[in-house]
């Protein structure tokens, strides 16, 4: 790493908030510094597996001439699982559309690193910033990384969703467990692209987003999920961190537990295991946001400012990450001086970042309650099976209802009011 | 490949075997602060949030290896007694996904 090296603008993190920012900002004849902790980048970095394409149209519209996008999702499931059975609802655009898409995030910034450089960025690798540095009046103006000190007139720092610099700069308190979940996630390599087609009942390109609820997290708040990629799948699991206490099979085995469940099992038998990752994700949102994303010198996007959506099986990163990253970079831009970055701030309001993160502050209200992870999933398979069973009697929807009721500790009034509660915040 | 065969639960062990790794075994980028602490921890959350298994119970203290870390910040989360010192492997070593 350069000694003493002075540049226009220190982004701390090559995923793609910051990576969206050093492209603008280094096109716009910035000089740019990513400091990067993995080997390249992307190769530090996890996800679920999609990544919606609107606003990227918007921040960041060279996406759609050569990112890495391996299927976009023309189907949606949503299975509810209990112990002894699935209900699934799929949904499927008769017309192909291009609305989202699945792509490991590894190629996708890969290829935003790409972009960045050849607009001018410097990228150094197998870097760990230590410290924001800050001059005397409280100013930021560079990074630490052991005893080298590299200098900017703008810091941005997309370091992540554990944000080490913020807290030992004082900006943040320490992460707490109602502010993450952890996920854990098998990419799945089919024999080739046809036998995962056949399987998952897709054309040639066209992909699938499917999210789970109830079994794979014991009834616990989170959930599961199924991508495909091109000839591959992602499958895994999400857990909050403040569920530590009811669990009882160890996050590490619960991917693999999903993977081997005999629903799951005959989909994915004979893709070998390619590669098994873990990583936090934000479930607070706008709730564990720094105080300010702006500060004399310092400016915060992506996961490290919170900007993640996380609203049931809407779960949005990629594109808030860009988006900020981009917002960001117009700041620096716009105002020319490091001691006027409050227009960040002022831009994130009136972004869909901000409307979206602020319109969804109370969804983890829902989601972290029993209803949606524990009572639906059950209370679903438990209709539907009793409805389904032809003994004796025929059922009716009605007899089906009266004897689900009558096994469970449910309520016809809880279930409406749980309903409502979902309706009101989802 | 026929749907029917069985399919093997895979240890832990075996999974994190697939991932590339490039491990700095000399400099452990997590410490437990203070050992003594884990004693009197009556849950362990470590042992069974983080994701690799980083972390082992024996008897009633918590043995921590971080060979095969993914990195996530789970442990330094979950800890009740802010015990783990958590930093990230230094120029690049530890895991290095590719296709998640």
């Amino acid at each position: 790493m350069p000694m003493s090296s002075k540049f226009d603008v220190v982004v701390v993190g090559a995923g793609p908030a910051g990576l969206a920012a050093a492209y603008k900002l280094a096109s716009a004849g910035f000089k740019v510094l990513v400091v990067e902790r993995g080997r390249e980048p992307g190769s530090k970095q996890v996800y679920g597996g999609r990544i919606y394409a609107y606003w990227l149209d918007k921040y960041l519209p060279e996406f759609r001439k050569d990112a890495p996008a391996d299927r976009w999702v023309r189907k949606e499931r949503i299975s509810l699982m209990s112990d002894e059975s699935v209900t699934t609802m799929e949904f499927e655009v008769v017309k192909p559309e291009k609305s989202s898409f699945v792509a490991s995030l590894a190629a996708f910034t890969s290829w935003l690193g790409k972009l960045a450089t050849s607009a001018g960025a410097k990228i150094v690798t197998e870097v760990v910033v230590d410290e924001l540095l800050r001059d005397e009046r409280g100013r930021f103006v560079g990074v630490r990384s052991g005893q080298d000190k590299i200098y900017a007139d703008y810091v941005i720092d997309a370091e992540g969703v554990n944000r080490l610099l913020l807290e030992r700069a004082g900006i943040v308190q320490r992460l707490k467990p109602e502010h993450v979940a952890v996920g854990a996630k098998e990419v799945l390599k089919f024999e080739n692209r046809k036998v995962l087609e056949d399987r998952l009942g897709l054309s040639e390109d066209e992909g699938l987003a499917w999210a789970f609820a109830g079994w794979p997290t014991e009834y616990l708040p989170g959930g599961a999920f199924l991508y495909t990629y091109r000839d591959s799948v992602a499958l895994g699991v999400v857990v909050y961190l403040t569920s530590w206490r009811r669990l009882a099979t160890p996050v590490y085995d619960l991917a693999e537990r999903l993977r081997t469940h005999p629903y799951i099992a005959k989909l994915v038998a004979g893709a070998n295991l390619q590669e098994y990752s873990a990583h936090l994700t934000p479930v607070a949102g706008i709730s564990m946001a720094p105080p300010r994303f702006s500060y004399d010198g310092l400016l915060i996007v992506g996961d490290t400012a919170g900007f993640l959506m996380h609203a049931g099986v809407l779960i949005r990163g990629v594109d808030f990450a860009v988006a900020s990253g981009v917002l960001a970079a117009e700041t620096i831009k716009e105002v020319g001086r490091p001691d006027a970055l409050s227009r960040y701030d002022d831009k994130l309001r009136s972004s869909f970042i901000l409307r979206d993160l602020l319109a969804f502050k109370n969804a983890d209200k829902v989601l972290s309650g029993q209803f949606a992870f524990d009572d639906m999933p059950k209370l679903v398979n438990a209709f539907l099976r009793n409805y389904f069973t032809v003994e004796d009697r025929p059922p009716t929807v009605a007899s089906a209802l009266k004897t689900t009721m009558g096994e469970g500790n449910w309520s016809l009034a809880k279930i409406l009011i749980n309903t409502m509660y979902a309706l009101a915040y989802l | 490949m026929s749907s029917q065969q069985a399919v093997k639960f895979l240890t832990i062990e075996e999974r994190l075997n697939v991932n590339a790794w490039d491990t700095d075994i000399y400099r452990p980028h997590i410490k437990i602060k203070d050992p003594d602490k884990c004693r009197f921890c009556e849950k362990k959350p470590c042992t069974y949030m983080c994701p690799a298994k980083c972390y082992v119970q024996q008897g009633d203290i918590v043995v921590l290896s971080t060979e095969a870390c993914l990195e996530c910040g789970t442990c330094r989360v979950v800890c009740p007694y802010e015990n783990i010192d958590w930093n990230y492997p230094r120029s690049g070593m530890g895991v290095w996904y590719r296709f998640s």
